[in-house]
């Protein structure tokens, strides 16, 4: 499916930043600031990412159901992992100027329903808050004092189940106003908008990007448990034994490693009964410190 | 970032905490539960920053206490203007019992004390204890909150009741501005001050605690001291140890309501996620024992606690204010 591989460890890509992005206009900015190529376009969602970097883009379309199943394509296509992050950048109303002011959106409400989300981690030494409305068809109204925009609320609805919802990102650029009507965007003024934030959004990655390394770090499954779970057929309730033994023994034991040699003409019950026997062991004058 | 339901706004804590924190960002929200019970939360991520989320309680004010928990035979019970904590306490089994890290503060207090006068009117005549402080910590919120106050001016002259205000917060202002209440004892959790600097985190150090036990002491306080939970290392008699002597120099025993010590214990499930959220620390890589559900040091080494607790403690207060708790 996916043309990317991990040449070294012949693993799949580890993609850290998922954009979903419903224009062209808004997203080319971001592939361009972010180095990204197409790596799809047969579908209706295409697909643009720069593996060294770690970032992916999809562009969805407008609407709030696209968001989601571009997302979910997008999720599928790259196999991406559960500790990335995912952003939802675009443009947005809202009931006040000036243009091209850059908000994290703190509660996102779909206006048909009245569902309401509350995606990300907020990154207020960053960027300022509002609440954003999801809405059907452009608003010009703006009788509200929120941002108005067509896709988070299906997006929202979506990104969370891959990750977490404090590593789900909804990031709007206001674009139209009461003194700015919604007419007069054109795709010129969307690329200007974004470009103009692009070193706000590259601040707003950084920060980021400490939250998925740590989340990394925790879901991730050594290599060498990889390596066992390999060579040994574990059933389901033994790889969780063995999972959880494991982790407690490395704790015990950080500069031991798992020696596949030594275990080769073993039983999996055997391995983890081994690793149980050394840490039962060490317990016996364990340092919680 | 402050949450509210559209129904409290117009509420006097709420008003107090507007009126303290006028630059935050607030959001109105219908109902607590639609942000604070979401799927797809990440407990850890969002201790990072966790927002205030203000909302009504509507019922289950007061609840019995489960069993193991309280001291001695009196009817005991407990209620909980908050859930969650401002520390982050490794052991913690909030962070087992809710999807979110955010803190939701009940502000109508009120309704809470309607409720205690409920349950004092139901048992007249018996000796009756309310624990604050078992799905968040008593004072640490309370410069915002100002729950301390309007429990302390309810609790005030009641008899036959008391008030266990369970804390690791050194917040003791409201508590030192008024006289003392005989019928309140706060309590501090304590561990020794090398545990507690590798599992407490953002909670104030040991000394800054044991200092605060003793203005409150000098005051006319009564004082609890809750060493729960018993945190298993190498040289924990000495840890011990030292930590009883350190809070009992200088600090008259009289004044001393109870102690109470427990194991540390976890239903499996809520093991399991702390584990998860927490998979390189050491306490979760001890081999524990599960028995019926529950995990924990086993019964070995909880003996070998209870004992040696028991007979330390003994050393500095009669047997018959210890207790221990086997929840």
């Amino acid at each position: 499916m996916s043309e990317f591989t991990n040449a070294e460890s012949n693993m799949d890509p580890q993609f850290k930043f998922c954009w979903v992005i419903a224009l062209r206009a808004e997203a080319k900015p971001l592939i361009d600031a972010l180095k990204m190529k197409l790596v799809e376009n047969k579908s209706l969602f295409p697909i643009y990412a720069n593996e060294e970097t770690g970032h992916a883009l999809v562009i969805s379309g407008t609407g709030s159901i696209k968001s989601a199943a571009a997302a979910t394509f997008l999720k599928t296509y790259l196999k991406i992992n559960d500790y990335s992050a995912w952003i939802n950048l675009g443009i947005a109303g809202f009931f006040k100027g000036p243009i091209g002011d850059i908000y994290q959106a703190n509660k996102v409400v779909l206006k048909e329903s009245g569902a309401a989300f509350f995606p990300g981690l907020r990154l207020s030494k960053q960027i300022p808050s509002a609440i954003l409305f999801t809405v059907s068809k452009p608003e010009n109204g703006y009788k509200e004092k929120v941002l108005y925009d067509m896709e988070a609320a299906g997006f929202c609805e979506m990104a969370p189940s891959f990750s977490c919802n404090e590593l789900t990102y909804v990031i709007k650029i206001v674009s139209d106003t009461p003194n700015a009507s919604s007419s007069l965007i054109t795709k010129h003024l969307v690329r200007e908008l974004i470009e103009k934030q692009l070193s706000k959004i590259l601040d707003i990655i950084a920060e980021i990007e400490i939250l998925v390394e740590e989340e990394k770090k925790r879901l991730s499954i050594p290599n060498e448990v990889i390596e066992f779970e390999k060579r040994f057929k574990f059933t389901e309730t033994n790889k969780y034994k063995f999972r959880e033994i494991y982790r407690k023994w490395k704790v015990a034991f950080p500069s031991k490693k798992l020696d596949l040699s030594e275990f080769l003409n073993s039983q999996p019950k055997e391995i983890i009964l081994r690793l149980e026997k050394e840490v039962l062991f060490n317990a016996e004058d364990w340092n919680v410190l | 970032m402050i949450f509210f339901e559209e129904e409290i706004y117009e509420h006097p804590t709420t008003a107090r905490i507007r009126r303290a924190l006028p630059k935050a960002s607030w959001v109105p929200i219908d109902r607590y539960q639609e942000l604070f019970n979401k799927r797809h939360q990440n407990f850890k991520l969002q201790k990072k920053n966790p927002a205030l989320i203000l909302a009504k309680k509507h019922d289950n004010f007061v609840l019995p206490v489960p069993s193991g928990f309280g001291m001695g035979s009196h009817k005991n019970f407990y209620f909980s203007h908050m859930y969650n904590c401002l520390y982050d306490c490794k052991y913690c089994f909030l962070q087992g019992m809710y999807s979110s890290a955010n803190f939701v503060l009940f502000v109508n207090f009120e309704d809470f004390f309607r409720s205690i006068s409920e349950k004092i009117k139901e048992y007249k005549g018996q000796s009756l204890t309310f624990f604050s402080g078992y799905d968040c910590d008593s004072l640490a919120f309370d410069k915002l909150s100002g729950f301390a106050d309007q429990a302390l001016s309810f609790f005030n002259g009641l008899s036959n009741v008391e008030l266990e205000l369970r804390t690791k917060s050194i917040a003791i202002g409201s508590l030192l501005q008024r006289e003392p209440l005989s019928n309140c004892i706060v309590a501090f959790s304590l561990s020794p001050a090398q545990i507690a600097k590798s599992l407490d985190s953002k909670a104030p150090s040991i000394n800054r605690r044991i200092s605060a036990i003793k203005q409150l002491a000098d005051a006319g306080w009564k004082i609890g001291l809750r060493f729960d939970p018993l945190i298993y290392t190498s040289d924990w008699k000495e840890l011990y140890s030292a930590l009883f002597a350190d809070i009992m120099n200088g600090l008259d025993p009289e004044r001393i309501h109870s102690i109470s010590y427990g194991p540390l214990r976890f239903p499996k499930t809520m093991y399991k996620k702390a584990a998860s959220l927490h998979p390189e620390h050491k306490l979760f890589a001890f081999p524990m024992e599960e028995t019926n559900g529950v995990v924990s040091y086993g019964a070995k080494i909880e003996t070998q606690m209870h004992d040696f607790l028991k007979s330390e403690l003994n050393n500095y207060i009669s047997e018959n204010k210890i207790f221990q708790c086997t929840i």
